[in-house]
């Protein structure tokens, strides 16, 4: 066994190989003592060594299910890759699962924070990571379905899905699709979710990624199919529509009405980040008779030292207050409040009275920034940043018109996409089945 | 999944304002508009009655494939072919009018044809998508304009500006008789059902139109409002002067609170979704008819991405938009939007005789040969 597993490390230096004898027993051993554990002292090093029973020995290998016969010689290389220790006794070969687990503790929400809910998130370990979702989805019906991804990562990647609930459609569009991916170092959950999509080119997400453990539970329940990765704090959820990037886990926390009208209001502040620029554009630079005349005069009194149109003055502002998101997410921590205090003061006071931007466009801008925070999901939020931009352009072509043929087509475009193979925004679908009723292809 | 074909009678019946509905009615206010807005509620009524019931007895088959069973190729084409331009001028009159109305109120002194651009491309790109995203795209529209619509109404009759005298008197010509373009505009208020020509595909097997009542209570409402509210505010006589009359009409009302003064912006916008949402159905339509002139074309509800043939037939659609632009002015789409709404009246009826007489074949066959199970002989035939 040895030859052959030096054949194939010949320069890896950090393999330990060795040939042990204890007077009654050879065994020739290989292991990364890198990728094990101290599970290999008392599993396999002290049985053999100094508590030596032959008979206790053999019953062991044979009993103990951290002890796997392996034949195929060409998985060796694999197994001792994967955290294994491979062992050779009386011609026969036999691994022992020693890997080394960094995280040991459940992580806590970082991108997702809940004010009453659980704060437990998932971490980077896919082990720890499925016994976080069991204990919360207690059902033998939960089903695990293992994958391995990644030409040279060998990243291991565990389907999960309730096996009475799941649309078996998607399932089979999921599995098809994941023949397909074709990555060699996945290391994060976006590139598996980019590699999911079918068309990469989206504005909007159609997978989502979560850290919560007790809304992937709620998927389940659903008959979603969530997706974890070994090396990821994310699982990724699918197929999905748009309300359950809106929905935050609170919602389901809190009293109705309070619930309801958070919702509402996440709503609200969606509509408003997206058009609120370009409505300032159209109002300002086109139909300043939409307003009624006091305001129409407030807002262009606030202008009156702006020496540009009011496109120029929108896209410096929205520039600066990307640059000031970008930057304080880059930023380590101890700098991080720098950037916002420099940011709010320059962005807030100063531009305004050095003439550069108008009064209303500060409230605008941070109105806009305010109003994309609200929205619960990172992926949802950047596309929502995104489509801003869009609007501003048609807003300064064609004024208010422009806007609202622009929603109209926004709003074609968020129906027209499908979430493997389901609706992406359609209102009043049943839970569960949302093929059934209509759509009978 | 019945209330997806409600939302299409509902806009069908608002957008009439687009197709210078009131204005055809109002001109013949003292000659017989009163009498055949009468005559159409019932004829509008009976007729989409008929249609609905006719086409039920064909689950999930649209228009084409209904009268494919029934006639050769050659007979189908034609058929489609003609609805296909009916439904592709609706959209194409409705995207002319509304540029124009922009261009009047909002923004006078753009190029026409740069917003033209802007709603044919929102057309195309809304119609190119499949039959079930455009239908969720109706329903999502419709509900984000039932606020606006409802406050528009509300203002409008319990605003104390209107006249209530006026409509009176213009009601009592009711004893006229009946004017044949006044009749055949005020049926269009009841053309919604017709959508039923594709999206009956995507309505379930068995499913039924429960609430058909619905129908001649809204559409009426819609006709009566859209005829009389412009009297009451501008006067029996005084309405015939304007060719926009609806967005007068919505001009005439203030909102005391809020940003927003004139009435008319909210009109405008509202409008705006209608617009697009009839361009978007109507072309849908003409391009699925279009794509089941194909001998070997197979019905799909569900496509995504869109295929290219989608795009390339709605862009045709848009291209001839713009060439009706070019040769139109504001006689030519008068004239022209009058004799669309008699034709379409005419396609209407015999649409319905057509549907009838099928279905009238379909049950004397049955008849002949009794042992076929009820539910094989109607997909059958």
């Amino acid at each position: 066994m040895l030859e052959q597993i030096k054949n194939e490390f010949k320069n890896a230096s950090d393999l330990l190989m060795d040939t042990l004898d204890n007077g009654y027993l050879r065994m020739e051993l290989a292991y990364f003592p890198s990728l094990c554990d101290e599970r290999i002292k008392d599993g396999l090093l002290v049985p053999f060594s100094y508590r030596f029973d032959p008979d206790e020995f053999r019953r062991m290998l044979h009993s103990n299910p951290k002890y796997q016969k392996q034949d195929k010689s060409e998985e060796w290389a694999n197994l001792l890759l994967k955290g294994n220790v491979l062992l050779e006794i009386d011609g026969q070969c036999y691994s022992f699962k020693s890997d080394r687990t960094f995280v040991t503790e459940v992580g806590t929400t970082q991108v997702e924070a809940s004010l009453q809910g659980p704060q437990s998130a998932f971490t980077e370990d896919i082990n720890l990571n499925i016994s976080l979702v069991r204990i919360r989805y207690n059902k033998s019906i939960l089903t695990v379905k293992p994958f391995d991804k990644g030409s040279f990562s060998h990243t291991s990647i565990q389907v999960l899905y309730d096996s009475e609930l799941v649309n078996e459609n998607v399932l089979k569009m999921l599995f098809k699709q994941m023949e397909n991916v074709n990555i060699d170092l996945l290391q994060a959950s976006g590139q598996l979710v980019k590699e999911l999509t079918d068309r990469s080119h989206r504005l909007f997400p159609t997978l989502l990624q979560t850290e919560r453990p007790d809304r992937v539970a709620v998927m389940l329940r659903r008959g979603k199919i969530v997706i974890l990765m070994n090396g990821s704090r994310f699982a990724i959820v699918l197929p999905v529509r748009l309300f359950d990037f809106m929905h935050a886990m609170d919602d389901d926390y809190e009293s109705y009405w309070i619930s309801r009208f958070l919702i509402i209001m996440r709503y609200m502040a969606v509509s408003l980040t997206v058009i609120l620029p370009a409505v300032y554009i159209a109002i300002v630079s086109y139909n300043p008779e939409i307003f009624r005349v006091q305001l129409a005069f407030t807002i262009d009194g606030s202008r009156a030292g702006v020496p540009y149109p009011s496109f120029v003055e929108v896209f410096i502002m929205l520039f600066m207050i990307e640059a000031l998101i970008e930057a304080s997410i880059r930023l380590p921590r101890f700098v991080g409040s720098t950037a916002t205090t420099v940011g709010g003061l320059i962005l807030g006071q100063a531009a305004q009275q050095a003439g550069l931007v108008s009064s209303i466009m500060i409230i605008v801008t941070s109105v806009v920034a305010i109003s994309n925070f609200v929205v619960p999901n990172p992926n949802f939020s950047q596309s929502v940043r995104l489509m801003k931009y869009p609007f501003v352009i048609i807003a300064m072509i064609y004024g208010i018109s422009g806007v609202a043929v622009m929603f109209f087509a926004m709003i074609v475009y968020l129906c027209s996409l499908r979430s493997f193979g389901e609706p992406y925004l359609a209102l009043f679908t049943p839970k569960n089945q949302m093929n059934s009723g209509h759509g009978k292809d | 999944m019945a209330r997806y074909f409600y939302y299409h009678v509902i806009y069908v019946g608002m957008i009439n304002v687009m197709l210078f509905v009131p204005w055809t009615l109002i001109q013949h206010r003292f000659n017989g508009a009163v009498s055949g807005m009468a005559i159409a509620i019932v004829f509008g009524t009976l007729i989409s009655y008929l249609t609905i019931s006719f086409i039920l007895r064909f689950p999930g088959m649209g228009f084409a494939e209904i009268i494919r069973t029934y006639f050769s190729h050659g007979v189908t084409v034609v058929i489609l072919i003609l609805a296909a331009f009916i439904w592709f001028m609706a959209g194409m009159l409705v995207i002319y009018s509304y540029s124009a109305t922009i261009q009047q109120f909002f923004n006078p002194d753009m190029n026409p044809y740069l917003f033209m651009l802007l709603m044919t491309l929102a057309g195309v790109w809304g119609a190119s998508r499949c039959s079930r995203s455009v239908q969720f795209a109706h329903e999502i529209m419709m509900l984000l304009c039932t606020p606006l619509i409802l406050m528009i109404l509300f203002k409008a009759i319990f605003s104390p500006w209107l006249d209530w005298d006026a409509i009176r008197v213009t009601s009592g010509y009711i004893r006229t008789a009946p004017s044949f373009v006044s009749l055949c505009a005020a049926t269009f208020v009841f053309a919604g059902y017709n959508t039923l020509g594709i999206f009956n595909r995507l309505l379930p097997a068995g499913a039924k139109i429960k609430y058909r009542w619905i129908i001649p209570l809204f559409c009426s409402f819609f006709l009566l409002v859209s005829f009389f509210i412009p009297i009451g505010f501008h006067g029996t006589v005084g309405v015939a002067d304007y060719l926009y009359i609806w967005s007068i009409t919505a001009d005439s009302m203030i909102m005391e609170y809020g940003f927003v003064y004139r009435v008319l912006y909210i009109f405008l916008l509202l409008y705006t979704a209608l617009s697009l949402m009839f361009a978007m159905n109507t072309w849908h339509t003409a391009m699925e008819f279009l794509k089941a002139c194909h001998p070997k074309h197979k019905p799909k509800t569900e496509q995504f991405p869109a295929p290219a043939v989608n795009w390339w037939i709605n862009l045709a659609f848009a291209i001839l938009t713009f060439v009706y632009a070019f040769w139109t002015n504001e006689q030519r789409n008068q004239w022209v939007n009058q004799y669309w709404l008699i034709t379409r009246t005419f396609v209407d009826i015999t649409t319905t005789v057509l549907l009838g007489w099928i279905v009238f074949r379909g049950s004397r066959k049955k008849k002949k040969q009794p042992p076929i199970p009820r539910d094989a002989a109607v997909t059958d035939t």
